[in-house]
């Protein structure tokens, strides 16, 4: 595996050190451990996470299912806040929001109509219309691209020798290559926009979180293909059955792959692996009993930071006894 | 003989026989099995359309049916060998109504994982094409409502509200509609958490982390709760999205 993230390496850098932070509403809700450790890696690795004032939720699945222009809407507006405070960058630690924000970016960018649209609409709706287009990327993009498994190593205090991650990316991370721009084939002249394979991570075996944890001491196990296998995801309260074997495959694989815990990127994905894992083993399904964690509290605790610091006590599968068997905390 | 994607192919019209002698030849075994054909004579092209009016379902005429975005679909995998995203963009475009109508039930399965849309060579949007044709199925009554649109316009209503959802009241708000008895407070007339009818799964996991003395966490989402996180100067705003939105049918269908 080493060898293999060696001969991928990308250039560095690129994106800027100090960015738009579009925390999105799960992160100032359930997933705010997600929120607190992601501020203390930013601090650790000297990025400076600038917060969108006043922002309104991206929309997620839910609400593009229904509406595309109420969606475009939201998204514009918030785009719109960035240019504001000065942005062309924003970081989304959200799979959903990144998503969305990308979504926005791709139809403002290849459809004239559609930009025009939007502009007139928010100037109706009293917000600035957009100028020039921000590009939104994951977190963990920017953590890799502007301080990368070098600094990482040089901040590791405390490196989690021994801990055996799977790290799971859920969908949208790298998906679709027309949002994310991780990759460009087919589709017609309007679609085509410039790619941005320097900075994106690679769209079918994606590694960042797994070089990271890497640098920070920790050992990845195989965990393909369900690195990138739905949760069920925007389904996941209102079609229980679907999310429930999806979730079980992602459990089962890391369990029988020897992973000691799971590394999340998105609060949705996270909280839908703890809900169904608890229901899986309520039911007493074999081999689903591996708990979450948030990749941002494992640097954390690699950091030097302490349980209660990344607020472990939040996760509701309870990594706290695995990594403590580990003497991590 | 092998079928091709059997689960395209109605059961009724599948004849399977233990012994078959044609002409005095006995050829059970691989030839025993037959499909009867079929006629067809609705086509409504109307349906394509419609679609194409849609601007998420502008790019379903450059699929070629290479079958890579069914061969990618989780749901089509794991879950229901009925669930076809090139066979429902086919069917769309054919407008065969009645074919895509048999199969409403497993339609609205899709996750939204974007591995078709991912993988398409030809840059169909895969997911927002089914997303489209779903869309005007409903338009046309043709499919009933099904369980996740009733939670998307469910959060939907929450974004509008306020500007921002909150999850804890997304959940309990949910379970209320699933018709369990949900208690609320008096006053600002939300759900109370865990009080009333919930299902015994959820009222576990509520244990966690009171066992675990995590009573930030409870305040914290308590708080949430009953103060829901709102934009500012959302009012105007508001206005605008739901203009936009009335448009589009959304209150509508
Ligand atoms: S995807 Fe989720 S967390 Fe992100 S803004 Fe939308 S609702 Fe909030
Ligand atoms: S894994 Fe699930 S929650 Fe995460 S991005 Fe995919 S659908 Fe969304
Ligand atoms: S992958 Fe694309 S071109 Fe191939 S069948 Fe699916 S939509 Fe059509
Ligand atoms: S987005 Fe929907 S149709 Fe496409 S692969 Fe995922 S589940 Fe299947």
């Amino acid at each position: 595996m080493a060898v293999a993230l060696q001969m991928r390496k990308p250039p560095m850098g690129g994106i800027g050190k100090r960015v738009a932070y579009y925390p999105g509403c799960s992160l100032e809700g359930a997933a705010r451990a997600y929120d607190v450790s992601t501020r203390i890696v930013a601090k650790e690795l000297g990025l400076e996470l600038d917060y969108l004032e006043d922002y309104n939720c991206c929309g997620a699945m839910e609400t593009k299912n229904v509406t595309f222009w109420g969606t475009m809407l939201l998204n514009a507006r918030n785009m719109s806040l960035a240019k504001k405070q000065g942005h062309s960058v924003i970081v989304a630690p959200c799979n959903g929001c990144s998503f969305s924000l990308q979504r926005a970016e791709y139809f403002l960018e290849t459809d004239k109509k559609v930009f025009e649209r939007i502009n007139s609409l928010l100037k109706e709706g009293g917000v600035d219309p957009l100028t020039e287009i921000p590009h939104t990327y994951h977190i963990l993009e920017w953590f890799y691209h502007e301080a990368g498994p070098e600094k990482v190593k040089e901040r590791t205090k405390k490196p989690l020798k021994g801990l055996k991650v799977a790290n799971y990316y859920g969908c949208l991370y790298t998906r679709p290559h027309f949002y994310a721009r991780t990759y460009s084939h087919g589709g017609t002249e309007e679609q085509e926009r410039p790619r941005m394979r320097e900075t994106a991570d690679d769209d079918e075996h994606p590694y960042y979180m797994e070089a990271l944890l890497e640098a920070a001491g920790a050992t990845n196990v195989e965990f393909e293909p369900m690195h990138t296998q739905c949760c069920g995801g925007p389904h996941s309260l209102s079609d229980e059955q679907v999310s429930e074997k999806f979730v079980m495959m992602i459990l089962q694989t890391a369990k029988r792959n020897g992973a000691d815990i799971i590394a999340t990127e998105c609060p949705l994905c996270h909280a839908s692996l703890e809900m169904y894992r608890h229901r899986l083993m309520m039911k007493g399904v074999p081999d689903v009993d591996v708990p979450a964690a948030y990749f941002t509290q494992l640097l954390g605790i690699a950091f030097g930071y302490g349980a209660g610091d990344v607020k472990l006590k939040d996760n509701l599968s309870d990594p706290i006894p695995v990594l403590k068997r580990l003497g991590l905390v | 003989m092998a079928i091709h994607e059997r689960s395209l192919v109605d059961p009724e019209r599948v004849l399977r026989k233990e012994r078959l002698v044609i002409d005095g030849i006995d050829v059970s075994g691989d030839w025993n099995l037959i499909i009867l054909p079929r006629v067809i004579e609705d086509y409504d092209l109307s349906f394509l359309d419609e679609v194409l009016e849609q601007p998420e379902g502008k790019t379903i005429l450059q699929c070629y049916q290479c079958s890579y975005c069914t061969a990618s679909c989780p749901v089509h995998n794991y879950w229901d060998e009925r669930y076809n995203p090139r066979h429902f963009i086919h069917l769309a475009r054919l407008g065969l109504i009645d074919e895509l109508q048999k199969r409403a039930d497993v339609m609205w399965r899709c996750v939204s994982c974007h591995k078709c849309t991912h993988r398409c060579p030809k840059g169909v949007l895969v997911e927002e094409v089914l997303k489209a044709i779903l869309r005007v199925m409903a338009k046309r009554g043709i499919i009933e409502e099904y369980p996740s649109k009733k939670f998307d316009k469910f959060f939907l209503e929450s974004v509008y509200e306020y500007g921002r959802i909150e999850d804890g009241e997304l959940l309990f708000g949910w379970i209320e509609k699933q018709g369990y008895q949900v208690v609320k407070d008096p006053i600002l007339k939300k759900p109370i958490p865990f009080m009333g009818g919930v299902p015994e799964w959820l009222k576990q996991l509520a244990v966690k982390p009171i066992k675990s003395m995590n009573i930030g966490f409870l305040i914290l989402n308590a708080k949430h709760m009953l103060f829901h996180p709102r934009t500012k100067n959302w009012n105007r705003f508001k206005q605008v999205l739901r203009k936009v939105m009335e448009e589009e049918g959304v209150f509508t269908h």
